[in-house]
């Protein structure tokens, strides 16, 4: 039974990791790069959904989608005053100036955070309160919400991007830029859209585990290297991939800490096991389970 | 993408050698600084921001010259430090033989993962070096009945004394000889090597640079230098944490490899000891002061990517023409 648990646990821990991997995997697939900044989009968006749920007392699930709101129109300024530059030609040695500057803008954010908030942690409203029994099973009620309301998040993402026409654009620039362009797309906004919209699923993602694992500034630090094992480990720029790694990743490290003997020692160690898994893949199989392979990676 | 990099002013000879009298003023300037009766306080403060110019520098080496990301150089130095706490402790070396095997240690690590690496770029190598400093730390960590985990390890002292002055010239030393080493490197053709890998990889190779050679050359070379840092930064601060290791120390590093100048080793390391300074200066503000750094680099890298000195010193090299 503890093992079936344990499996439960790491499927709803893994709807989380999808959350968050799902709008890196976006970022990449349509601008060609990896924000390092992500992280800090996931702990703003714990921030505005503290703000709006726990001082301003709306109803957890409107906060969430303020968090989504204001988290896609962060992302979307991001792309257009740091990414952009990129396109039009104004910045040299591309691949450093992006993680570079996205490194600094999480540096920013956090302590930008930390002085206004300062470090101590919040515990903002769930969206349930109390346990949920399913036969012999108990899971607590915020947990299961959550992971609810980030399922119906993801399948609007995911019928977003495949039926609407802006969806349509995200995948055109995502196979090709300069082709996207000659049949119409506009790059430049479709860049902004889905810095926006990944962006937003970070903050989320932020909003829904808050209440789960509290919000304060360095919340983002830990998830977004589990956001980055799973993009990696289901290939970056793949969307399908992300999730399929989100629920591999959740798994392996569920089942990892009970397998270990040494408690102490296991749980030490939960964080290390994807970052093993990020390290093979990439030495082993850069383009990922899913991604396709370039010629460099 | 964007493969035609603006040309590079080249500096005249006459400015060359004006920097390079600058150059030598600023070193005076702190070999004067503890005969001016400043507070040990700072004597303090400055011998770490001469650490910090080692690491900033050498990571600048890789990232500015060779042209590839990495998050590991915290982690390396974390690895010297510790290294050189065993060598000294557990197997009982004198520090002038623990220091050294520290160097030869991190060197080994960044070989292995140079070789590693060489396949990936970009973001990519980013993820992977990040990936590989977290495992470090990670490990450090959990293996407390080694490490005394998070509580941290106690080293021994590099010095008998306690006097401040002996290890600011000391660290002083090290920062010199470093970018002394680093500079001789870079001004000889393994320099044009690494500029010819930066620029143009698949061209350098086909005009006969040894692209594998010289990449797995520049990771083992600045790990090296990372990993004496940390050994004299441990038996400096005589107890040593994971943290060392954390991606907020590579923040610091970055920071102030950005923010003086990343295309050139003297001007990190003087965004080293600057920030360091600033860090201290600026304590009362607390955490704005990260925040400040870190709108300060993405200011940098969008309108200044030769850092803060390397645009000052672009400017006075500027004046001299025009005059």
């Amino acid at each position: 039974m503890a093992l079936f648990e344990q499996v439960v646990n790491g499927l709803i821990i893994s709807i989380f990791y999808a959350l968050a991997a799902l709008g890196l995997s976006l970022i990449f697939g349509v601008l060609k790069i990896v924000n390092f900044a992500q992280g800090e989009l996931y702990m703003l968006g714990g921030f505005v959904y503290y703000v709006f749920a726990s001082l301003l007392g709306l109803p957890p699930v409107a906060a969430v989608l303020v968090a989504f709101a204001a988290l896609f129109i962060v992302g979307a300024l991001v792309e257009r005053l740091l990414i952009d530059p990129i396109h039009a030609g104004k910045v040299e040695r591309v691949d450093e100036y992006a993680i570079m500057i996205t490194f600094g803008l999480a540096i920013l954010l956090q302590n930008l955070m930390l002085g206004l908030f300062g470090p101590w942690t919040k515990r903002p409203d769930a969206i349930l309160r109390g346990r949920v029994e399913i036969g012999e099973l108990i899971i607590s009620g915020d947990r299961l919400a959550a992971a609810g309301v980030g399922v119906l998040l993801i399948i609007a993402v995911l019928a977003f991007i495949r039926y609407t026409w802006a969806g349509k654009a995200i995948r055109a620039v995502s196979q090709d830029r300069e082709t996207a362009g000659v049949i119409g797309v506009d790059a430049r906004l479709t860049g902004m859209l889905a810095f926006g919209l990944g962006g937003a699923l970070a903050g989320a993602a932020g909003a829904l585990i808050g209440p789960v694992f509290l919000v304060y500034p360095t919340m983002g630090v830990i998830p977004v290297i589990k956001a980055y094992v799973i993009v990696v480990l289901g290939g970056l720029g793949s969307v399908p991939g992300a999730i399929l790694g989100a629920f591999v990743l959740g798994q392996v490290e569920s089942l990892a800490t009970v397998l270990i003997p040494d408690t102490t020692r296991a749980l030490a160690y939960k964080d290390a096991y994807g970052l093993v898994l990020l390290v093979l893949v990439l030495v082993f199989r850069p383009q990922g389970l899913f991604g396709e392979r370039t010629r460099r990676a | 993408m964007n493969n035609q990099a603006k040309p590079i002013p080249s500096p005249a000879a006459a400015t060359g050698l004006r920097r390079g009298i600058l150059g030598l003023l600023v070193v005076a300037v702190f070999f004067a600084i503890p005969f001016l009766g400043l507070d040990e306080y700072w004597i303090y403060i400055l011998t770490i921001g001469f650490y910090y110019g080692i690491l900033a520098s050498s990571w600048s080496l890789i990232v500015g010259y060779v042209g590839r990301i990495s998050f590991a150089h915290a982690a390396m130095s974390g690895l010297g430090a510790y290294g050189s706490i065993f060598a000294s402790t557990t197997f009982a070396l004198p520090l002038y033989l623990a220091i050294p095997f520290a160097g030869v240690f991190t060197g080994l690590v960044g070989l292995a993962i140079g070789r590693l690496c060489l396949r990936l770029h970009g973001a990519y190598l980013g993820l992977t070096t990040i990936a590989f400093s977290e495992i470090v730390r990670i490990t450090i960590t959990a293996e407390h009945e080694i490490t005394r985990g998070s509580l941290g390890l106690a080293a021994p002292a590099l010095f008998e004394s306690a006097d401040r002055v002996q290890y600011y010239y000391s660290f002083l030393a090290v920062l010199l000889a470093s970018l002394l080493v680093m500079w001789l490197v870079l001004r000889s053709r393994i320099g044009l090597f690494f500029a010819a890998i930066r620029e143009d990889e698949d061209a350098a190779a086909s005009l006969g640079v040894k692209v594998v050679r010289w990449k797995i050359f520049a990771f083992t070379f600045s790990s090296v230098i990372a990993g004496i840092a940390g050994a004299f930064y441990a038996h400096f601060i005589q107890l040593v944490a994971p943290s060392m290791m954390s991606l907020q120390e590579m923040g610091f590093i970055l920071s102030m490899a950005v923010i003086g100048g990343f295309q050139n080793i003297f001007y990190a390391a003087m965004g080293g000891i600057v920030l360091e300074v600033l860090l201290e200066v600026l304590r009362e503000i607390g955490e704005w002061r990260m925040a400040i750094f870190g709108a300060v680099v993405i200011l940098v890298l969008r309108f200044a990517p030769n850092g803060l000195f390397g645009g000052f010193a672009d400017y006075l090299a500027s004046l001299g023409r025009r005059s």
